[in-house]
């Protein structure tokens, strides 16, 4: 573990509870994910992992429990307050969520426009060197419906990480793109994790690549959360665990545990 | 009984919280209207898209319905050896009410019902959620501007439905009929007073145009998240902006004493 405030907790839930209708998603969840580390969410289809990434952006209220954000409990907060931590915030939509009027290079400029002084000539070399950093260094004239998937994502990872936030929501990231955008992304992640000290919470069906990324991995199952690293996750030869992230997965962290044989302690729930 | 009773209370109750959450969301766009930055640039474009995008459809709609006006009030008022008489009648009855009436009608079809799209595919979209995360506000990023364009673009199409119906009518009574055209203007200014006729007329576009656009967002915004939704809040915006018109014609007009 690393200094500077590493595993202090930047976003916790806690007792929280949630319900659609009749559909219960969360009766008593509890996690907390570390300043300055990379979690991974995992869980199958329907369980709420996108959910999460809502709740912590404030977006989604739980019926009951709290949620803090860098130190402010939200669930109370009203939409004004709201923005202030939004601020500090940046979500990648599963789908980009690119506003379809304007173009790419204004949907990256917007908040900058919207929250910063910067001049034009500034906000311009910013978005430029947000769009090569995503590998999209073409496309600021084109609107979002002239993108393909994959270029749209990496367009809406740039609108996201354009205002420098301190944690990084990503819903399904690596999903529908291929093989070399998930290494370009995964090693973006890397980047502004170990380099800026980004805070990065990932919700992802990738087992590999979540397993290669994650500092913490936060496994859902039946509304409650595994939390550990994937080498306590590795040791704890849960049957659950280990049908939940298949026989890669397995494998890779078996490898990770004999590689770190003093790792100690086990997953918490 | 104590079903159809429970059933009948949770409709009452269910409309008057739909009530309160428009009332609300109204304020909000009043204050999104006063609070900085002013987005003039997109109360701009939405003009475009509501207005200007509309003005084929309202010209030649205030055209053929001057031309049927023409015909019919001509031989209506042939029967009485007054038609002489039909300038004023064509004026009035398109100033204070045909005009605002009808443009409110077309632009709730053609400019509101894209409006609520609009909104709600953004809603389905998560483009709204996206604006949240970037700490902008949907309301003041999106809806405002919409509200304020569909406010603003009624009285003026609504003013160019009566030139167009006033001219559609001149050409069958006087260029097709036979009507003296001196007369058909003279009885038109004569007849047109600016406060009772096209100040009201002003008016009631303003309010039509208001409620529209309070309409329009609202089903947007609150619409739910999916294809089905989107079309059931378009179809919504219609209906409900329409039956608002018209009852808020009628009490404007009562209102105005006429």
């Amino acid at each position: 573990m690393t200094a500077g405030g590493a595993d202090e907790s930047h976003v916790a839930l806690s007792g929280v509870g949630l319900a659609f209708g009749r559909r219960a998603v969360f009766d008593d969840l509890s996690c907390e994910f570390p300043r300055g580390r990379i979690s991974v969410i995992m869980g199958a289809s329907g369980m709420g992992k996108s959910t999460i990434l809502r709740m912590i952006g404030g977006l989604q209220r739980p019926d009951r429990g709290t949620i803090t954000v860098a130190g402010r409990e939200i669930t109370s907060l009203g939409e004004i307050e709201l923005g202030r931590v939004r601020q500090r915030l940046g979500m990648l939509f599963q789908n980009g969520a690119l506003l379809d009027s304007m173009t790419v290079f204004e949907n990256i400029a917007l908040p900058l426009r919207e929250h910063t002084r910067q001049t034009e000539d500034d906000i311009r070399d910013l978005v430029h060197e947000r769009l090569e950093s995503v590998g999209l260094p073409d496309v600021e004239d084109l609107l979002p419906g002239e993108l393909s998937g994959g270029m749209l994502r990496r367009a809406a990872f740039a609108r996201a990480i354009v205002m420098a936030p301190e944690i990084l929501l990503c819903d399904e990231p690596f999903s529908g793109l291929d093989p070399p955008n998930v290494s370009r992304i995964e090693s973006l992640l890397m980047h502004l994790n170990r380099d800026l000290g980004l805070t990065v919470v990932v919700t992802s069906h990738h087992t590999a690549t979540s397993l290669r990324l994650a500092d913490q991995l936060v496994l859902l199952q039946e509304g409650r959360a595994v939390t550990g690293t994937p080498a306590e996750l590795a040791a704890s030869g849960e049957s659950e665990i280990s049908e939940f992230i298949g026989e890669d997965g397995a494998t890779f962290l078996a490898r990770l545990h004999q590689s770190a044989p003093g790792a100690q302690g086990g997953p918490s729930s | 009984m104590t079903g159809l009773v429970r059933a009948l209370g949770r409709q009452a109750s269910s409309g008057i919280e739909g009530v309160g959450r428009i009332t609300r969301f109204g304020g909000l766009i009043v204050r999104a209207v006063v609070v900085p930055p002013t987005r003039t640039r997109f109360v701009l474009s939405a003009v475009y898209d509501s207005g200007v995008l509309s003005l084929a459809l309202v010209c030649a709609s205030g055209l053929t319905v001057g031309f049927v006006l023409g015909l019919q009030l001509y031989n209506t008022l042939s029967r009485f050896g007054a038609e002489e008489s039909l300038g004023t009648a064509v004026g009035l009855s398109l100033i204070r009410e045909l005009g605002p009436v009808l443009t409110g009608l077309l632009v709730t079809g053609r400019a509101g019902s894209a409006t609520t799209a609009e909104i709600g595919a953004m809603k389905a979209t998560e483009q709204l959620d996206g604006l949240r995360m970037m700490a902008i506000d949907p309301i003041h990023f999106v809806a405002m501007p919409r509200a304020v364009a569909l406010a603003l673009v009624m009285p003026l199409l609504s003013a160019l439905f009566v030139i167009f119906g006033v001219v559609g009518a001149y050409l069958i009574g006087v260029d097709l009929l036979g009507l003296d055209s001196g007369s058909y203007i003279a009885n038109l200014e004569e007849a047109v007073e600016f406060r009772e006729d096209v100040l009201q007329s002003l008016v009631k576009s303003l309010v039509f145009g208001m409620l529209l656009g309070l309409i329009a967002t609202w089903r947007g915004y609150a619409c739910e998240p999916h294809a089905s939704g989107v079309s059931r809040a378009t179809t919504s915006t219609v209906v409900t902006a329409s039956v608002c018109i018209l009852l808020a014609d009628y009490a404007l007009t009562a209102l105005w004493g006429v």
